[in-house]
């Protein structure tokens, strides 16, 4: 693995409503990471929430973009999915909140900043996102060590190097 | 030889406050504090209905304004004989949390931290230095040299330009200041880091109050924000929170004991003997069993010993007060008579009444909520009370000083804003139950009386009304900064602030900068004391400060 350009930033970015179960998984995978994993200079890990809009200014700073987010493509529950950005449209429902912006909308906002950085997105389909509750369903659950495993492999791809916490 | 010294108006604070010492041998031996405006809301509020209180009252003031809407709403629930439901109650300690957390960041930051940290002094830090030392005060921080030395140009530009905005009027290169330039450094941008904060915390108020200032969303019998009850609203909310929570884990109360490591002398300074607390967050219906920070009150600075409040043994006094007569009277029949005269320190000088528990002028606000909450064993409080004293490797007695209220006040933002999460949580998982419940009904009775305390920004907080032909026939507000910043009582026994004062060494009586640390301190803000209304016409007084 060869070592990150300084100036070659990788964000992490979990998205979601941690209050709607599997909408929150995003924000779940963050948590899992920043606890159990170090990282070397020019990572990053963000725990985006709803944020929409204010998270402008991450993405922009960034030059490779990790997303990770409950992902709606028809298949059952706990799918994982490996998307490039282009891959998503509005079929595949990017579901941030319906009062803010979501991500789709920021990337283009960051695209005319002339700013947009490259963006994977690491997704699972979800099995419940509008009952309120703060834990992810079972099948959503026993998915994330295989998304943590996902988005550390991104991580390399980007150039990022990581351990296990002691 | 004794000279008398007046600083008028003190600054740096809301409202008009005027503080007289006598200063001999280089100490304050005597000390009057004046305010010097007329406030009136009571008068304002006769014959209106009582469900309309609350909005008059939270314009006591423009800081803690939401503070004063829920002691009226709370006074008048009692009244009326309702109990809000409990999403109300949640959504209300969310917002008086934020109250909480706004005010003290601010207060620290832009309030007080100027009387220790000397920012033109900043100008001499070596950037790099500064970076080391920010980092080792606060691993999560990140301060880069660079950070520093832009925050080091700007300032070269205020100093450049002959002015120095919103750093003027400092006593800058005064001796009392002993932190080292690059601290000075650390502290001025955190300042301006903590102007952005503030403001995004604010934004917490706005979602389920629509507003910040004058909350819109209370009403007697519960809230009115019903449809915020959603998860996009919340989640807001929450990230908001965590935004603040950040701040004050990282750099606010890391700030505050790394500057109070320079200053422990002041740990002996300042302090005061009695202690009163109303307690706040009911987190349920019973008071004051319920409240997360406990109602107590401690006399002669004996910690272990935290008694009941019983707020029948309240009484305001007005023998040095510009009101008629001189009788101390109860705030469920205290009255508001206006009698001006000239300021004399010898006979009347302020427009605070002279509140007194048990015959005794008490300390409110943040130190006294720690103290209380110490002494009952509340374990957040303990364990960071202890944690600090050990830091800064002070005895417990230190914390009844200057340096106590300030560190009082850092603490106990971080026991509040822990607190919140548990709170949020509670709606959340109160709204997946299906408990939706956000108001419950009354009627309005010919008759009653009622009272409301809460325990605000600036301390205990008391509202007492008296309703008659379901109008309001009486009504009485007993503020915090009356209990702090208020005169003599009939007995001659002086308020907290100038107890606090004797004592506190003054090295230049013509740039008193340590009057000026113990007076803020307190976080005075006297808006809600006295206002410049005329009580016949309702006009406002112009007055012009030299």
């Amino acid at each position: 693995m060869k070592p990150v350009d300084r100036q070659r930033k990788v964000l992490v970015l979990g998205v979601g409503n941690i209050l709607l179960r599997d909408e929150g998984v995003g924000v779940r995978v963050i948590e899992a990471l920043s606890e159990g994993y170090e990282f070397s200079d020019g990572v990053e890990l963000l725990d985006g929430g709803t944020l929409g809009l204010r998270l402008l200014d991450p993405i922009c700073e960034a030059q490779y973009v990790i997303v990770v987010d409950a992902v709606q493509n028809g298949r059952p529950p706990g799918t994982v999915y490996r998307l490039n950005v282009e891959e998503l449209n509005r079929r595949v429902a990017f579901k941030n909140s319906i009062h803010q912006l979501d991500l789709l909308e920021t990337l283009a906002y960051a695209e005319i900043l002339g700013k947009r950085p490259a963006v994977v997105v690491v997704g699972v389909e979800p099995g419940d996102i509008s009952s309120w509750g703060t834990e992810l369903t079972g099948a959503v659950a026993s998915k994330v060590p295989e998304l943590i495993r996902c988005v550390l492999d991104e991580i390399e791809k980007a150039g990022g190097r990581w351990k296990r916490r002691e | 030889m004794a000279q008398r010294i007046v600083v008028d108006p003190i600054t740096r604070i809301e409202g008009h406050l005027r503080i007289e010492v006598e200063v001999a041998n280089g100490k304050v031996t005597n000390a009057w504090s004046s305010s010097t405006l007329f406030r009136g809301l009571e008068i304002i509020l006769k014959g209106r209905d009582p469900r309309d209180a609350w909005l008059f009252t939270q314009r006591a003031c423009g800081v803690c304004t939401y503070v004063h809407g829920l002691a009226s709403i709370r006074c008048v629930e009692d009244a009326v004989g309702v109990t809000a439901p409990p999403n109300a109650r949640l959504i209300r300690n969310l917002l008086m949390g934020v109250q909480i957390l706004h005010d003290h960041l601010v207060h620290f930051y832009h309030l007080h931290a100027l009387d220790w940290v000397d920012v033109v002094s900043a100008l001499q830090a070596d950037p790099v230095k500064a970076s080391q030392i920010a980092n080792q005060v606060s691993p999560a921080g990140k301060s880069g040299p660079s950070d520093f030395k832009a925050v080091q140009q700007r300032l070269q530009k205020f100093v450049d330009s002959g002015q120095l905005g919103l750093f003027t009027n400092g006593y800058w290169g005064h001796p009392a200041y002993k932190l080292p330039p690059e601290v000075n450094l650390i502290a001025t941008a955190h300042y301006l880091e903590a102007l952005r904060q503030q403001a995004r915390t604010a934004r917490m108020h706005a979602v389920f109050g629509a507003k910040n200032p004058h909350l819109q969303s209370l009403v007697v019998g519960g809230v009115s924000c019903v449809a915020d009850l959603n998860p996009d609203r919340i989640s807001e909310f929450l990230y908001l929170w965590k935004e603040t929570k950040d701040f004050i884990d990282n750099v606010y109360l890391p700030d505050v004991l790394a500057v109070a490591g320079f200053y422990k002398d002041w740990g002996a300074i300042g302090g005061t003997s009695n202690f009163l607390a109303y307690g706040e967050f009911p987190q349920g219906e019973k008071e004051p069993e319920s409240l997360f920070l406990p109602r107590g009150a401690i006399f002669k600075r004996q910690l272990g010993k935290v008694d009941a409040v019983d707020v029948d043994k309240i009484v305001e006094h007005v023998k040095y007060s510009w009101y008629e007569g001189d009788k101390a009277l109860h705030p469920s029949v205290g009255e508001t008579k206006p009698a001006p005269s000239k300021l004399d320190t010898a006979k009347e000088y302020s427009w605070t009444k002279a509140p007194r528990y048990m015959d005794e002028a008490m300390e409110v606000g943040p130190l006294a909520r720690v103290l209380v909450a110490y002494g009952r064993g509340h374990e957040p409080t303990r364990k960071l009370v202890d944690d600090a004293l050990k830091q800064l490797d002070v005895p417990a007695e230190a914390l009844f000083s200057t340096l106590g209220r300030t560190a009082g006040r850092a603490i106990e933002t971080k026991i509040i804003a822990d607190a919140m999460e548990g709170w949020i949580m509670e709606l959340v998982e109160n709204i997946k139950r299906g408990e939706n419940r956000t108001f419950a009904s009354y009627e309005m009775p010919q008759e009653a009386a009622g009272m409301g305390l809460n325990d605000v920004p600036r301390g205990a907080l008391g509202h007492w009304i008296e309703i008659k032909g379901q109008k309001i026939a009486n009504y009485q507000m007993v503020v915090p900064s009356t209990w702090n910043l208020g005169p003599r009582c009939a007995a001659g026994k002086p308020g907290p602030v100038e107890e606090a004062l004797i004592g506190t060494p003054i090295a230049d009586p013509k740039r008193p900068v340590e009057i000026l640390r113990t007076v803020h301190s307190f976080d005075p803000c006297i808006a809600c004391a006295v206002h410049v209304i005329d009580p016949r016409t309702n006009e406002v007084y112009k007055f012009k400060v030299a």
